[in-house]
């Protein structure tokens, strides 16, 4: 620790501090532009200059690490002259065109103009114009107005990882480029606009529309991912104009799935009104409609994992009531029901992550799944620090990860038993090992991989899709629980296992419903076979998502469906009711996140349409169904959700923020079992832009989606001597399909990889394929 | 002896009218006097450059809006009376899609006059606007421009006039 005086109050920081940040800690204001708490420093604005007693010149307080009794002064009347001369020149080009700017209100350069300018300038040459850049629908432009701060640079350097912009010449000449005219290949592309100081890059859907000082803003937690980053929903009257992250939060980024999801809150898509029989009804009338088919019926119920954790307390009020044993699903994309030895959720937090010594990626395109925890993962590189990766393909990453091995789907058991292995003959046990070890013959090189770095003294396991939609997953998941208990990663305190979960609220779910829950193809066969008269699904959309379409579709032929939700989606044409339920903008409510961090919005968006929040429409049923209601109020309902979580009371009496569930971990042993397999390995493949109701409803993200979209389907150029463009003929258990295939070397040879989106969406739920032979 | 003086002078103002003859010589005094009222609608008074009547919308010469859609008037207008939606125009120019007075709310401050960068809105000296209902009194971006259009001169007069109290 280091102590200092800064104007004269001694304040003591961490050493190596520089003092713009002691100064940033102690409450004193200090102008800047070009630094940034997450960008390295560039001290090119010359903005924050102080003064240190006994230096013959003011220094850069960004750049200037603090030294013991060093005496700081913020202001002074040289300073007063410096900050008006620094003004000057960062003005000298900069056009005067503030009522045109969509910074104007929010922009550090008019702020500081009015505090620390002079109010005339002298410069009365020609100005420079600078052209405007492409950088895509998420970013507007406008050069001329660029103070050369670098942020923007710094910015695709070191977090997006792209490196998609430089700066070309010096002096007068100087200029910002984008190394390609085209639009910004990262998913954070979104947060240039924050972090440019000026209105040099501009939010793009909302250029032109709205002003800072129109805005309302609404406090809440995005639902599009498990991260479930704080946000700030800001509209204007009855629009939604943009979705800013929190200054403070964990995370200081947003992705751009969650930021221009936004387009979706007010479009035609949402359902506003009671649907019944494809007309617009009344409440009372759809109730009643609802009521008709599901009393005294046998039913399923499919839930989202991405309601408010009240609206999914209402819906096991509603299940404990009138629907007992009725199974639920809320994962779209779980093959296997078994309970898990972890189940979905994280163990650790982000920061924990990025400090771990040893992290290891099994299966998961982490920068579209988890575009933040990606970031963290970045960093860490960045400080060379170990990450190793394992699964089919070489998801692109934006950093260079130190091992990467390509493995098939098939292989997973003997990567793991090939671990377990290394890791006994090192002397490391845990009970039930052998027995695991003994259930499998096949051992894969990339185990040793997995046991070097569970040799660490801490280390993160970052369980991916690949895993967690294994037909065997409950075996491979034993069976990395056993090697991270023998590796001691398993402690309270030292617990590395985590679980990439599907959607929000993964442990209050697994707190809910752990006991009944089923696999949403388990619904669907029990439909199929005729063992269910009605499937309730609230807020998802098994066809357009998941696994299942094509289960989902041979089911809703023989079953009615009563959907609740915020927004239409594929299978909304198949409902016989539709009752509009309030989006996760638009509630009062908890969300959980992956980390077990809690957050409560207050302050929703206003309702435009019928739609009741979900936890209203469960009681509306309950009581037509006869029953009597359990709460009416959110605080009555309050007391039953903190029945079922207890550990949200602790929450609620502030004592912590976070809570962690120790969820139904499964302590039997589930050994790997041995199927037959076809040739190839079929991967279904996620897309943030693609994936969910809310993201294709909007269309900023589908035109975003376009941009970086894959081909459907795609080998590698060895599997068969698969040629890009030939047509395949699949052979399934379920039919002969043909793909025009493309190829790709960054994937595991002997894998075939689709996008459920495609037009190989109804092979998702394969898994495995014979070839025969290309066409051409 | 001074109270008697006192009444011998109340009798002589009572009995001899004299308070009624003032009264009626201050009277006399003013129907021979120049008068100041005038014949409204037929004669007008002469209006200050400064004056604050109902709202325009100017152009450039060139026949381009002038309004930029920073929406400052919106912002500073203490009635509230001012409503402004803007998008990107095809060309790229920021502009209004919407720009409302409601002069039932006005308060005839000027406030927007002066918080315009770019002399757009305007207060005439028009102040004979009234209508028969009240929804004429709302006054759309249309009516506002026409209104500017029709007075151009004037405006353009008035405005070169006041600025040298700028």
């Amino acid at each position: 620790m280091t102590t200092l005086f800064i104007n004269e109050e001694e304040v003591t920081v961490a050493a190596g501090t520089s003092i713009l940040e002691a100064c940033r800690q102690s409450n004193v204001d200090v102008p800047y532009f070009c630094y940034h708490p997450e960008l390295s420093v560039a001290a090119n604005c010359r903005m924050c200059l102080v003064n240190v007693e006994g230096w013959p010149k003011p220094p850069a307080s960004c750049c200037t690490p603090v030294s013991e009794g060093m005496k700081v002064s913020t202001e002074s009347e040289a300073l007063v002259k410096d900050r008006e001369m620094a003004m000057e020149y960062l003005l000298i080009h900069h056009p005067l065109d503030c009522p045109v700017c969509d910074q104007g209100g929010e922009c550090k350069l008019q702020d500081y103009a009015m505090e620390h300018g002079s109010g005339k300038g002298r410069y009365l040459e020609e100005k420079r114009i600078i052209k405007d850049k492409q950088l895509g629908p998420f970013v507007t432009t406008s050069m001329t107005r660029c103070i050369h701060c670098t942020r923007c640079v710094r910015f695709a350097d070191e977090i997006a990882g792209t490196g998609d912009m430089g700066v070309l010449n010096r002096g007068d000449h100087m200029e910002i480029s984008s190394v390609v005219d085209e639009c910004l290949s990262s998913e954070l592309s979104g947060n240039l606009p924050d972090i440019c100081p000026v209105g040099a890059l501009l939010d793009g859907p909302s250029h032109d529309v709205s002003r800072p000082w129109e805005m309302t803003r609404h406090q809440s937690t995005c639902t599009q991912c498990p991260q479930g980053c704080d946000i700030s929903i800001e509209s204007r009257g009855q629009d939604v104009m943009r979705i800013q992250p929190i200054e403070g939060s964990p995370e200081p980024w947003l992705c751009d799935r969650g930021r221009f999801v936004y387009d979706a809150f007010r479009n035609e898509s949402r359902l506003l009104k009671p649907i019944s029989k494809q007309e617009k009804v009344s409440w009372n009338d759809a109730i009643n409609d609802s009521i008709a088919l599901l009393k005294d019926k046998r039913i399923g119920i499919i839930c989202s994992p991405d309601w408010s954790v009240e609206g999914l307390s209402a819906i096991r009020l509603l299940r404990d009531t009138a629907f007992k044993n009725a199974p639920v699903a809320f994962d779209l994309h779980r093959r296997d029901k078994r309970s898990f030895a972890f189940e979905e959720g994280f163990s650790q937090t982000t920061q924990q992550i990025e400090d771990a010594d040893q992290v290891v990626i099994l299966g998961s395109d982490l920068r579209q799944r988890l575009p933040l925890v990606m970031q963290r993962i970045r960093k860490r590189v960045l400080a060379d620090k170990p990450v190793v990766r394992i699964g089919s393909m070489r998801y692109r990453t934006n950093s260079e990860l130190q091992k990467d091995m390509l493995i098939r789907p098939r292989d997973w058991v003997s990567v793991i038993a090939s671990a377990i292995e290394q890791v006994m003959a090192l002397g490391k046990q845990a009970a039930g090992m052998q027995a695991w070890l003994d259930a499998t013959q096949d051992r894969h090189e990339a185990g040793k991989v997995l046991a070097d770095a569970l040799l660490a003294e801490t280390c993160s396991l970052l369980v991916g899709e690949e895993i967690r939609c294994h037909n065997d997953a409950a075996a491979l998941i034993h069976g990395l629980d056993l090697l991270m208990r023998g590796c001691g990663h398993a402690e309270a305190n030292n617990d590395g296992r985590n679980l990439i979960p599907e959607g929000m609220n993964a442990q209050a779910l697994t707190a809910l419903f752990a006991k009944d829950r089923m696999s949403v193809s388990d619904i669907f066969e029990d439909a199929n076979q005729g063992k269910l008269d009605a499937i309730l699904l609230i807020g998802s959309d098994p066809i357009g998502d998941g696994l299942f379409p094509v289960q989902a579709r041979e089911a809703l032929k023989k079953v009615a469906l009563i959907q609740i939700g915020a927004i239409q989606g594929e299978i909304s044409d198949q409902a016989s009711v539709l009752l509009p339920a309030s989006a996760y903008s638009e509630v009062e409510g908890t969300f959980i996140n992956m980390e077990g961090r809690v957050r409560t919005a207050h302050h929703p968006l206003e309702v435009l349409g019928d739609q009741r929040p979900l936890w209203k429409i469960m009681m509306r049923l309950l009581q037509a169904l006869g029953q009597d209601i359990p709460a009416v109020s959110l605080e009555e309902l309050r007391i039953h959700m903190h029945r079922f979580i207890p550990e949200l009371t602790k929450v609620d009496d502030k004592q912590q923020d976070a809570i962690f569930l120790s969820s139904a971990r499964n302590r039997k042993s589930i050994l790997p079992t041995q199927i037959t397999l076809r040739t190839l390995d079929v991967v279904s493949r996620y897309s943030m832009y693609r994936e969910g109701m809310w993201a294709r409803s909007s269309e900023l993200l589908r035109g975003a989606g376009e941009r970086q979209k894959l081909a459907d389907v795609i080998m590698h150029p060895d599997t068969l001597a698969a040629q890009a463009g030939s047509i395949a003929t699949l052979d399934t258990d379920h039919g002969q399909y043909q793909f025009k295939i493309d190829v790709r070397d960054d994937i595991s040879p002997g894998v075939l990889f689709i996008s459920k989106r495609g037009i190989a969406g109804d092979i998702s739920n394969v898994v495995s394929v014979d070839i025969n032979g290309g066409s051409a | 002896m001074q109270c008697v003086l006192k009444w011998l002078k109340r009798q002589i103002n009572t009995w001899l009218l004299l308070e009624l003859v003032r009264g009626l010589a201050l009277t006399g005094k003013y129907l021979f006097k120049p008068k100041i009222t005038i014949e409204y609608p037929e004669e007008r008074t002469p209006l200050s450059p400064r004056f604050r009547g109902l709202h325009a919308l100017r152009r450039y010469d060139d026949g381009e809006e002038r309004c930029i859609a920073c929406k400052l008037c919106e912002v500073v207008c203490p009635a509230l009376a001012i409503q402004i939606d803007s998008e990107e125009r095809e060309d790229g120019s920021r502009r209004t899609t919407r720009y409302d007075i409601d002069t039932t709310l006005c308060i005839f401050c000027g406030f927007c006059e002066e918080a315009c960068p770019v002399d757009a809105i305007v207060e005439t000296q028009i102040f004979e606007y009234a209508t028969e209902n009240r929804q004429d009194l709302y006054y759309t971006k249309d009516r506002l421009l026409a209104t500017g259009d029709k007075y151009a001169k004037q405006i353009s007069a008035n405005l070169a006039d006041k600025s040298q109290y700028n």
